[in-house]
């Protein structure tokens, strides 16, 4: 099966059009030595873009709070230069911005993942009950008096892993259809709300007062603690994440056709609802349950990049962005009031799930022609 | 029969949870030709090629691809070996015609070989047999069904495989593009002597296009073998339950078969 490709003309000219080749549109092609890369134009222009963006909204939460902080005084904190705004830019704004980076990209690439398994833009972490899963079992452990930073993370994983299964045992016919998944997701996720109801009103005042502010998703108080579990599984996800960019496009046939190209199907899927569970579980379990936020993200990254799969890289940088800019709003929108980061993602995300369900419904009701 | 054939089945039984659709099924299937299974609607046709392309498990009994057992086969070396065009696939949103065609290629690349000369020459090729290289950079939504099914074709042709199996590749076409889409398949096969086998609905293009032809009742294989040898009034009234007339195609002297008279009113005026 081995037919030599390479003659003589082992050029390996990057050389764009030298040669005319066919390619799929959009696409660049870098070749070097043997090996060679598919290279989405528009996703690369749209990553860097998202990534400026990200640096910008970075250095304005850094600088904007209750006193006015400049950017290049944030700019030498950030260097470990000494600074007379050490302990507001460094030790007070800076961790809860890690956080919030560090849950934005994880439910970005969450959000990303699961719909790419479900084939279905609804089915994002937060709509499934995974969210609501990891709520669930950290409120829980809360009332029971667990409140250690470095066992919640567990939990949450462990919570998000239950709902996970929960949905998938109760929508798995034979076989996944999509709409099934989605509204039975959607039924777990009422159920475990009423749960960590539960949790609420039976457990001590002052903890279920903690829980609630945990349960809107609010980056309020959060710092290294939550960040140093967060990263570790992110580090751990890269190198998971570059296998998943490539399995995505196997995944995003139907299974006959899959199957026929020699995918692992089975594996794949499992495989990417896994990572996509953990990331958004442990990222819940540092922020609460911050909505939407892996519904919206990998959606509008693939509005801008326009590719056939959902862009992973766009869409962690997205979530980052999404997270940033809507804590710094929520920070300063009512101030002194400080809102949860959860209820500016949910005002923004909520309706466009409305309009998401509106639509699908009047797409498979409609005549496809 | 000399040397026996590269894709053969051994008593073959395919189930769909409970219900039996084939049982104890043996077939070989011809190198090199084109073998096209036809029988009436839920006879088991389609199953046996899903059996046949690793898309569906054997309850019992195995399929042999050069030997060995199919499922024993990584995916990718079978998908090396085997394209199958499924009944109804379903392009990722928003795909243009240039990348599904390419994604035929996966069986053949690494995550740091996506896109080298043989894949680019392999689907360049198969944009231009199937006629569809003009259509590159449309999105696959926005084709007719004719020309979403060749672009299909393309993609199964990508994928560079000995043996090609295609089901139902003309469902929901109108005539000009079923005969086109199954001119196609006919140089295919004699391009490189590659081997085809496709499920059809109509026993007369079966007929016509086939090297080889299976009919197929009730999960069994009633007949098989030039379609001259097999097409018969009897076989057409056996398998299907119809009354024919079998006369020689005017255009390609193969059979072709006439249904008998359609329903009249019983006494007129």
């Amino acid at each position: 099966m081995n037919r030599t490709t390479t003659g003589g003309t082992s050029t390996a000219a990057p050389a764009l059009g030298a040669r005319a080749g066919v390619r799929p549109a959009g696409y660049a092609v870098v070749r070097a030595g043997r090996a060679s890369f598919l290279v989405h134009r528009r996703a690369v222009a749209v990553a860097a873009l998202l990534a400026v963006l990200l640096a910008v909204a970075v250095v304005l939460s850094l600088c904007i709070g209750e006193t006015f902080t400049s950017p290049v005084q944030v700019v030498d904190v950030l260097l470990g230069r000494p600074s007379p705004d050490e302990f507001v830019v460094g030790t007070l704004r800076l961790p809860r911005l890690v956080v919030g980076l560090l849950a934005g990209t994880a439910f970005g690439v969450a959000g990303a993942l699961v719909q790419t398994v479900a084939r279905n833009p609804l089915a994002s972490p937060d709509v499934i009950g995974v969210t609501h899963g990891a709520g669930a079992a950290t409120v829980a452990a809360m009332s029971f008096g667990l409140v250690a930073h470095t066992t919640l993370p567990y939990v949450s994983v462990a919570g998000g892993l239950g709902a996970a299964l929960l949905v998938y045992a109760f929508a798995w016919r034979g076989g996944m259809q999509a709409s099934r998944f989605v509204l039975i997701g959607i039924g777990v996720s009422i159920a475990l709300g009423s749960l960590t109801q539960l949790f609420l009103t039976k457990g001590d005042y002052l903890v279920a007062q903690q829980a609630k502010v945990w349960l809107t998703g609010s980056l309020n108080s959060r710092g290294y603690d939550q960040a140093a579990p967060l990263a570790l599984v992110l580090l751990v996800a890269v190198p998971a994440a570059l296998w998943a960019a490539r399995a995505q496009r196997g995944a995003s046939f139907d299974d006959d056709t899959a199957i026929a190209l020699g995918i692992r199907l089975d594996r794949v899927r499992l495989g990417l609802a896994l990572l996509g569970v953990v990331l958004a579980s442990v990222a819940t379990g540092a922020t609460g349950p911050v909505d939407f936020v892996a519904l919206l993200a990998p959606q509008i990254a693939r509005r801008l990049t326009r590719t056939a799969q959902i862009p992973l890289l766009s869409s962690a940088l997205t979530g980052a962005l999404v997270v940033v800019v809507a804590d710094l709003l929520a920070r300063r929108l009512f101030s002194p009031v400080e809102l949860p980061v959860g209820v500016l993602t949910a005002a923004v995300g909520a309706p466009y799930l409305m309009w998401l369900i509106a639509r699908t419904r009047s797409r498979s009701g409609g005549s496809s022609s | 029969m000399s040397t026996p054939s590269r894709l053969t089945a051994q008593a073959l039984t395919l189930a769909y949870e409970d219900r039996t659709v084939v049982d104890g099924l043996d077939l070989e299937i011809p190198d090199g030709q084109v073998t096209v299974i036809v029988g009436p609607n839920a006879c088991g046709k389609s199953t046996l090629l899903r059996a046949l392309g690793r898309l569906l498990k054997p309850r019992s009994g195995t399929v042999l691809l050069d030997g060995a057992e199919l499922s024993g086969i990584p995916g990718r070396q079978v998908a090396r070996t085997i394209g199958v065009l499924p009944q109804s696939p379903t392009p990722p949103d928003g795909i243009t015609v240039a990348d599904l065609v390419a994604r035929g290629r996966q069986p053949h690349q690494k995550w740091w070989q996506q896109w080298s000369e043989a894949d680019e020459r392999a689907v360049a090729e198969a944009l231009e047999h199937t006629n569809t290289a003009d259509l590159a950079d449309r999105p696959v939504d926005e084709l007719s069904g004719g020309q979403r099914q060749r672009v299909w074709i393309a993609m199964a042709l990508a994928q560079d495989t000995d043996l090609l199996l295609l089901d139902e590749p003309t469902t929901y076409l109108d005539i000009a593009h079923q005969v086109e889409v199954l001119d196609l398949v006919r140089r295919l096969n004699h391009g490189r002597g590659r081997t085809v086998v496709a499920v059809l609905h109509d026993l007369n293009q079966a007929a016509r296009y086939a090297d080889h032809l299976i009919a197929m009742k009730a999960g069994r294989i009633v007949a098989q073998g030039r379609p001259a040898d097999v097409v018969t009034a009897d076989l057409v009234r056996e398998v299907f339950g119809l009354t024919s007339v079998v006369v020689p195609d005017p255009v390609t002297s193969s059979p072709l078969v006439v249904p008998g008279i359609p329903w009249q009113p019983k006494s007129a005026d």
